[in-house]
């Protein structure tokens, strides 16, 4: 035992400092360790603080971004070099949802340390598409959350697990760029040495993930509002508002000389308003889409043609097309064609096959244009010629169509007045019994007493636009009651019988007036005249708009013993079921197909079918146009009843018309005296 | 200068002349000698402790800064071992103290003034390392590297060829390895 054990004895003052020192120096061996471990500690804990420090800061930076930045492409090449250099790691970059088959596409986008180095995993990177659970970018999109690998060489199933490794790239980490749930992106970095899971670095990049989501999300919400506001809702199409943006880009180009050849095709489908009333807004929807997918599918070729064509709807049937490029009238005219190419095959329309057409106006950069509605307008011009002259065709605006344009104003003009100015009368054409060459009737035919001009205006020149101003609803009501006061005026002069009919012709825009048949019963009234000498006409197109109302109304008049025929019968969209559930009492063979009895072979068998069809319907049948002598024997021969036409004679006035009566009847007297 | 130099510099002195040594040195040093890494102290403490230990050995300033900066490097090796750890040779070493070193440096003590170093690789083993700081230690990162190459069984000499302590704008040091 030393002296240190035997604290009782007396000890020496020499040892007994010494044994002090020892203890003192052992005490401050032992407070120096507690000061380095404290020291280290203390090292460790300002180490982290450093890095959360850092790592806040980096995702400041990004959040901050990622706030002000509109483009999302920018914010993810920010974020990328961002990272880099904040955590020290050499490459990063970013893999983007291909929607279109859900995998993840490259971006372009990468940040290299040493890019001549990394070189062929750059180039891997950039050419590599990853299929869910395919690679880290891949794990990551199944995951929906970040993966870290420790060492990419371990792992023989990454796709670039040896070019990394030859490259000297060996730890990986990876983030997905959510969107609520869904990944739409991935960011990936990687570093040289193998490293082990960061968790926090990982919760970091989490956050940094869920920023960036929302630049995304943003990104998106902008591009919606933008292409809502430039896009036509039901077709996808560009709208108005773009494509006059565009138009006006190539006319301003063009007229600084700077820009290519441009044309503009305006496209109005014919008799769309028909199929929207009487198949109803959703039938004309799904033909308005069905048309512009035909027309798009056009416009993917207009690159055959060293063309850039842009597809528009402005609204309602109306499109648009801008070709820009090497664009002469002729090829513009060919191209339009090959859009009314596209309508040829028939449309099924819930069920029902639909034959539409168009018209197509062409306006071409060749007139000089500096402004869109210029351009708009002579486009719409030519249209509108396209229409007048038949449909279906593609006209070409020239200088004339202007005149035209002023010509039909003026005339639109002249015809509100001309109702107010009694400038319109009536003339009368006989309908003839074929047996006996009787008369039975009148067809009543307006004309226009147009001032300042020496002919009496034919129906042909206003018609249409009175049907297309609405001036048809008064016209048409004037019509009624003029021919039904003229009727009543010959019977009662004697010159006509009680059973003398007075055929009227009523528009489809007068015949669906809420209350045309108020209007027909009290023209009657007023007039005195007998329901049964009423004879109304109505065209094919008047059921097509609503056949259910029309058979209504005819049965309503038929009811009160006014009789409907139907006019041109064979010219319009009528199908047999119409005319089958029609009420009618009289079918009129329009005049064509009398014509066809001497200019085409098969003329005989069309018109003794349509004869066969009536009899089978027991309704009675007047051929139109009926010019010739010919004409008559053969409509006799096949069994026709009724006919009129120049044969018996022109369209007269009413003086006229009763000459003629008051000579029938007078002859009528000398055969019975 | 950061408390950790101190530490490195009694702990040097403390392995190679004893407790005693280090004492007299705070003593004619006129200094407190209270240490921790994490301080910071005087510039002045450091040039007064390098002064004593200079008139107590008989050597000039810049061959106690050498011999201190040769005798340092190891009791870092021990103390930040992960310095270390990725580096193969002295060169690398080396050549990693602005991006790597001075980083980690900056991690414990936040605005840390650390010098930068401005390297030249030479054709095959030479390296020259530009030095430029207003406390003129030219002589401590000499020693530096020569503890360094200590350390990974390598052997350099090292000329200085142009030193802020003899009037130049910078120093200038040439190290050569000897293969």
């Amino acid at each position: 035992m030393g002296p240190l054990a035997s604290g009782a004895l007396p000890a020496d003052p020499v040892t007994e400092l010494n044994l002090r020192i020892l203890k003192l120096e052992n005490r401050l061996q032992r407070e120096r360790s507690a000061r380095l471990q404290a020291e280290e500690i203390a090292e460790r804990g300002l180490r982290d603080l450093y890095e959360r420090q850092r790592q806040l800061e980096l995702l400041e930076a990004i959040t901050a971004k990622a706030n002000t930045e509109r483009m999302a492409g920018e914010t993810f090449s920010f974020a990328i070099d961002a990272v880099c250099r904040h955590t020290g790691w050499p490459f990063g970059t970013v893999h983007l949802m291909d929607d279109t088959d859900g995998r993840l596409k490259p971006s372009g986008m990468w940040h290299a340390a040493d890019a001549e180095k990394l070189k062929p995993f750059i180039e891997r990177t950039q050419a590599t598409r990853f299929a869910s659970g395919e690679g880290l970018p891949g794990r990551v999109l199944a995951k929906g959350s970040a993966v870290w690998i420790d060492n990419v060489a371990l792992d023989p199933t990454l796709p670039r697990c040896h070019v990394a490794a030859a490259c000297g790239l060996h730890a990986a980490f990876a983030f997905p760029i959510l969107v609520g749930p869904a990944v739409c992106a991935v960011m990936e970095f990687f570093h040289r040495d193998p490293q082990d899971i960061d968790e926090q670095l990982l919760k970091v990049m989490a956050q940094i993930g869920t920023q960036l989501g929302r630049v995304i999300e943003r990104q998106r919400a902008e591009e919606k509002l933008i292409h809502d506001a430039t896009h036509d809702p039901l077709t996808g199409l560009p709208n108005r508002l773009l494509f006059s943006d565009r138009l006006e880009r190539a006319v301003a180009m063009k007229s600084r000389r700077s820009g290519s050849d441009y044309a503009v095709l305006f496209i109005d489908l014919d008799r769309f308003k028909l199929v929207n009333d009487s198949l109803g807004h959703g039938a004309g929807d799904t033909l308005l889409i069905e048309i512009a997918e035909r027309f798009s599918t056009v416009l993917e070729h207009a690159g055959d043609d060293d063309m850039l064509a842009t597809l528009a709807r402005l609204g309602g049937d109306e499109f648009t097309v801008l070709l820009e490029g090497v664009v002469d009238t002729g090829k513009a005219v060919e191209f339009a064609g090959r859009l009314l190419q596209a309508l040829s095959r028939p449309i099924d329309v819930g069920g029902q096959n639909i034959y539409a057409s168009a018209s197509i106006g062409v306006a071409a950069h060749t007139d000089d244009y500096s402004h869109v509605a210029d351009v708009m307008r002579d486009a719409d011009l030519a249209m509108y010629r396209a229409k007048s002259a038949g449909r279906s065709r593609v006209e070409v605006f020239d200088r004339s169509l202007h005149e035209i344009a002023a010509a039909r104003l003026a005339l639109e003009s002249d015809l509100r007045d001309a109702l107010h100015n009694r400038e319109f009368v009536l003339h009368y054409q006989p309908i003839v019994t074929l047996e006996d060459g009787s008369i039975t009737g009148f067809e009543a035919l307006v004309r226009w007493k147009r001032p300042g001009v020496e002919n009496l205006v034919s129906p042909n020149e206003f018609i249409s636009l009175a049907e297309d101003t609405g001036l048809i609803v008064f016209l048409g009501d004037w019509i009624m009651r003029e021919a039904f006061a003229t009727l009543v005026a010959w019977q009662e002069q004697g010159s006509a019988t009680g059973e003398m009919t007075v055929s009227v012709n009523v528009s489809p825009r007068q015949f669906h007036q809420p209350d045309f048949l108020e209007k027909v019963l009290a023209a009657i009234r007023d007039t005195g005249i007998a329901k049964s000498c009423v004879r109304l006409e109505i065209t094919e197109s008047v059921p097509v708009v609503d056949a259910e109302r029309t058979i209504e109304i005819i049965k309503a008049l038929r009811h009160v013993g006014v009789r409907v025929s139907i006019d041109d019968f064979g010219t319009g969209y009528s199908s047999l079921s119409y005319l089958h559930n029609l009420p009618c009492d009289v079918l009129k063979i329009d005049r064509s197909f009398v014509m066809s009895l001497e200019e085409r072979e098969d003329g005989h068998e069309i018109v003794r079918t349509i004869l066969d069809l009536a009899r089978n319907m027991g309704m009675d049948v007047v051929a139109e146009g009926t010019e010739t002598a010919d004409h008559v024997r053969i409509l006799k021969e096949l069994g026709c009843g009724s006919a009129q036409g120049f044969f018996f004679s022109r369209p007269i006035d009413a003086d006229a018309a009763r000459a003629l009566l008051d000579s029938r009847v007078q002859a009528a007297r000398t055969i019975a005296q | 200068m950061k408390g950790v130099v101190f530490n490195l510099l009694e702990e040097a002195v403390v392995r190679t002349f004893g407790n005693e040594t280090w004492d007299d040195l705070l003593d004619d040093a006129n200094v407190t000698g209270a240490y921790t890494s994490l301080g910071n102290y005087s510039d002045d403490e450091i040039v007064a402790l390098v002064g004593a230990a200079a008139a107590k050995l008989g050597k000039s300033n810049g061959e106690v800064l050498q011999w201190f900066g040769e005798e340092a490097m190891p009791i870092l090796k021990e103390r930040y071992p992960t310095l270390f750890e990725n580096h193969q040779s002295a060169r690398n070493f080396i050549l990693s103290i602005n991006s790597i070193i001075h980083p980690e440096v900056r991690k414990l003590y936040s605005g840390a003034n650390c010098p930068f170093f401005h390297f030249k690789e030479g054709d095959g083993n030479t390296i020259t390392m530009g030095y430029e700081s207003s406390r003129q230690m030219c002589d401590l990162a000499h020693g530096f590297v020569k503890g360094a190459a200590n350390i990974f069984c390598e052997e350099v000499t090292i000329e200085h060829q142009s030193c802020m302590n003899h009037g130049a704008d910078r120093c200038l040091m040439e190290i050569k390895w000897a293969h």
